[in-house]
């Protein structure tokens, strides 16, 4: 692959090893560019539904703003208990739930409480690089698992097993995966359950996209299987189910003393989340579900629209069964993934995040998002063409 | 139906040292112009992810605030919304206060659980050594204040100027003292909306180390919140 080249920006160029910063450095960039197609960010661009936002309104209304618990609303623990159970077989109660300010807050407590200096956790490459952050900022060390294109980013049981040493205190499992969408399958998930008990490991299983998943795939949640509840730690949010990102609402579920330390530890680094997002949460895992329905068949849709013109440059791609991603093979266009990203928006002004936003062994890969509407998606298309054309794929 | 009590493993030694969490009841009180705002935001489509910084129209307010009641200037590319001051406070202490280093204030209690787990100590000695930070509010003693100032600006520490929990009843503030701009990080919060959990960080030379840190812990703050607490007059002061 081509090293970077001079042209790209001081701004990417600067943080080019580090995922998350790249990832951000070229959404920055990508503000100058007035046109600019996004399909960067895992941000669902449809609305959120009604009933949430009406919810919200009534709680202001209702004058209901006030600091909430810092693990949050009983009521909302409880209707997310109750969800576990119904949806995922996780058995579980209020004790069992905090909610956290998004996803991504729950990462990182679950990291703070859990890691001493040292203690290693085992994360499938590529991955959403904002688990090295939790990870290193609790003294963690990330150890990654191989994943490969052939067999569509599944985890392999044996890879796993290959690199625990006396300091893994940890499994780190997303299904449906970020960047890849692919899924970590039931039997793998057995397999690794198996794996985690025999070698006494605790399984932190992020199942942020686990609504999302085409093709008659099922989702499956590892913290459901005998022998897994005093060892599964589940984290889980409302934001890309429900189309609500901004509100940032997420929660972790895990057995009791596990939650009582993340919420000693929110309490002095964040605090509780928004009563008003609460209250939209409530609504959306209790309320009507038929909009999820609908989010569903309309990324389906754009799913099929994308694949069919990936494929018509001639980019191939690892089988889509989740989430919101392509995850696009573009080593034959002979430049590294970073500086193709950076083409792509300067001649293209289409926001594409490279692999190596994704671990910095994913240079030959783009990570291509599926939230926007067809209209964009094929207009999207229609300016990629001609540059990924130059590149003689 | 319940998980189990007690996770297979043990947790992280830091976790001891935390104090049991105590819930705060907050009364509220009802405000129209908050009310049109969040639900203005909402019908304009901005309940998904904000910017890193924040919303740029709040980010000016607190500008604007800071420029009007102490005639320091900053620009709004300083500052970034942050979930409440408490986010604000431990996204500082996490990246400037290395573990075993300490943090010298007045009063000690305020971060004191935030300084135990990023491993650093509280004193309120000044001549301790080890210190990289000092923590000050417009509720110290403005004696004991300006000294900590003066012996900060000889050595280079960082200082934590909380105005979200304490309010601001006089006019001072430290970047009037220009010299000590770059070190300085100025946290405040909108307290009449505590349960919204909007606060900000503003200034310093390590401002986009704090908001790129920040972004790791919770991307952002609430978009209603944050078009919210543009409906309340003077939000940010």
């Amino acid at each position: 692959m081509t090293v970077l080249n001079s042209n790209i920006p001081e701004a990417v160029r600067a943080v080019a090893s580090n995922g998350t910063q790249l990832r951000y450095a070229l959404m920055e960039l990508s503000a100058q560019y007035k046109d600019a197609i996004a399909l960067g960010r895992g941000d669902p661009d449809l609305p959120t539904p009604p009933h949430i936002v009406d919810a919200v309104n009534q709680a202001i209304r209702d004058n209901k703003t006030g600091l909430a618990p810092i693990s949050g609303l009983a009521i909302l623990r409880d209707a997310i208990a109750e969800k576990l159970q119904h949806d995922n077989g996780i058995p579980a109660s209020r004790e069992n739930v905090i909610v956290t300010t998004g996803g991504q807050e729950g990462l990182f407590l679950i990291m703070q409480a859990l890691l001493d200096p040292g203690d290693e956790v085992l994360v499938p490459d590529p991955r959403y690089t904002s688990y090295d952050e939790a990870i290193e900022s609790a003294g963690g060390k990330i150890v990654l698992i191989p994943t490969d294109h052939e067999d569509a980013f599944n985890l392999r049981p044996e890879s796993v097993e290959a690199a625990i040493t006396p300091k893994t205190k940890a499994i780190l499992i997303i299904t449906p995966m970020n960047p890849t969408s692919g899924i970590v399958t039931e039997d793998r998930l057995r397999a690794i359950a198996e794996v985690a008990i025999k070698h006494n490991l605790i399984v932190i299983s992020d199942e942020i996209y686990e609504k999302f998943l085409y093709d008659g795939w099922q989702h499956f949640s590892i913290g459901s299987l005998p022998g897994m509840a005093d060892r599964t730690i589940t984290l889980n949010g409302f934001s890309k189910s429900y189309a609500m990102t901004g509100f940032r609402v997420g929660y972790v579920a895990a057995p009791e003393n596990m939650i009582d330390a993340m919420t000693k530890i929110k309490a002095v680094t964040t605090g509780a989340a928004a009563s008003i997002s609460q209250w939209g949460a409530l609504a959306a895992v209790q309320g009507d579900q038929a909009p999820l329905h609908e989010f569903h068949r309309i990324y389906t849709e754009r799913r099929a629209l994308l694949m069919a013109g990936l494929r018509a440059m001639n980019l191939n791609f690892s089988d889509p069964r989740g989430a919101f991603f392509l995850w696009t093979n573009s080593s034959s266009t002979g430049i590294h993934a970073t500086e193709l990203a950076y083409l792509l928006l300067k001649e293209a002004q289409v926001l594409i995040f490279p692999g190596t936003g994704f671990g910095e062994n994913w240079g030959g890969y783009l990570r291509i998002s599926i939230l926007q509407s067809t209209d964009l998606l094929q207009e999207a298309l229609a300016r990629m063409q001609p540059v990924i054309a130059r590149y003689g794929v | 139906m319940s998980l189990p009590a007690q996770l297979a493993r043990p947790l992280a030694a830091r976790v001891t040292l935390l104090p049991k969490t105590i819930d705060i009841e907050a009364s509220t009180i009802f405000n129209e112009g908050v009310a049109q705002a969040a639900a203005k935001a909402m019908a304009d489509g901005h309940t998904h992810y904000t910017d890193r910084p924040g919303i740029l129209p709040l980010r000016q307010n607190v500008v604007e605030a800071l420029g009007a009641r102490y005639g320091i200037e900053m620009s709004a590319d300083e500052v970034t919304i942050t979930c409440g001051v408490i986010e604000g406070r431990f996204v500082a202490l996490k990246q400037l206060v290395p573990a075993g280093s300490k943090i010298l204030a007045v009063s000690t209690s305020t971060l004191a659980a935030a300084a135990q787990l990023v491993g650093a100590d509280m004193t309120e000695d000044a001549t301790a050594e080890n210190i990289v930070m000092v923590f000050l509010t417009s509720a110290d003693n403005a004696a004991k204040r300006d000294a900590i100032l003066e012996q900060a600006a000889t050595k280079g520490w960082w200082i934590l100027w909380d105005m979200g929990a304490f309010g601001s009843d006089e006019n001072f503030h430290p970047v009037q003292n220009p010299a000590l701009a770059p070190k300085t990080i100025t946290l405040g919060e909108v307290n009449e909306l505590s349960g919204w959990r909007v606060g900000w960080m503003a200034g310093s030379s390590a401002a986009n180390k704090l908001r790129a840190f920040k972004q790791s812990m919770t991307i952002c703050t609430t978009s209603v919140s944050q078009w919210a607490a543009l409906g309340l007059k003077g939000s940010a002061e």
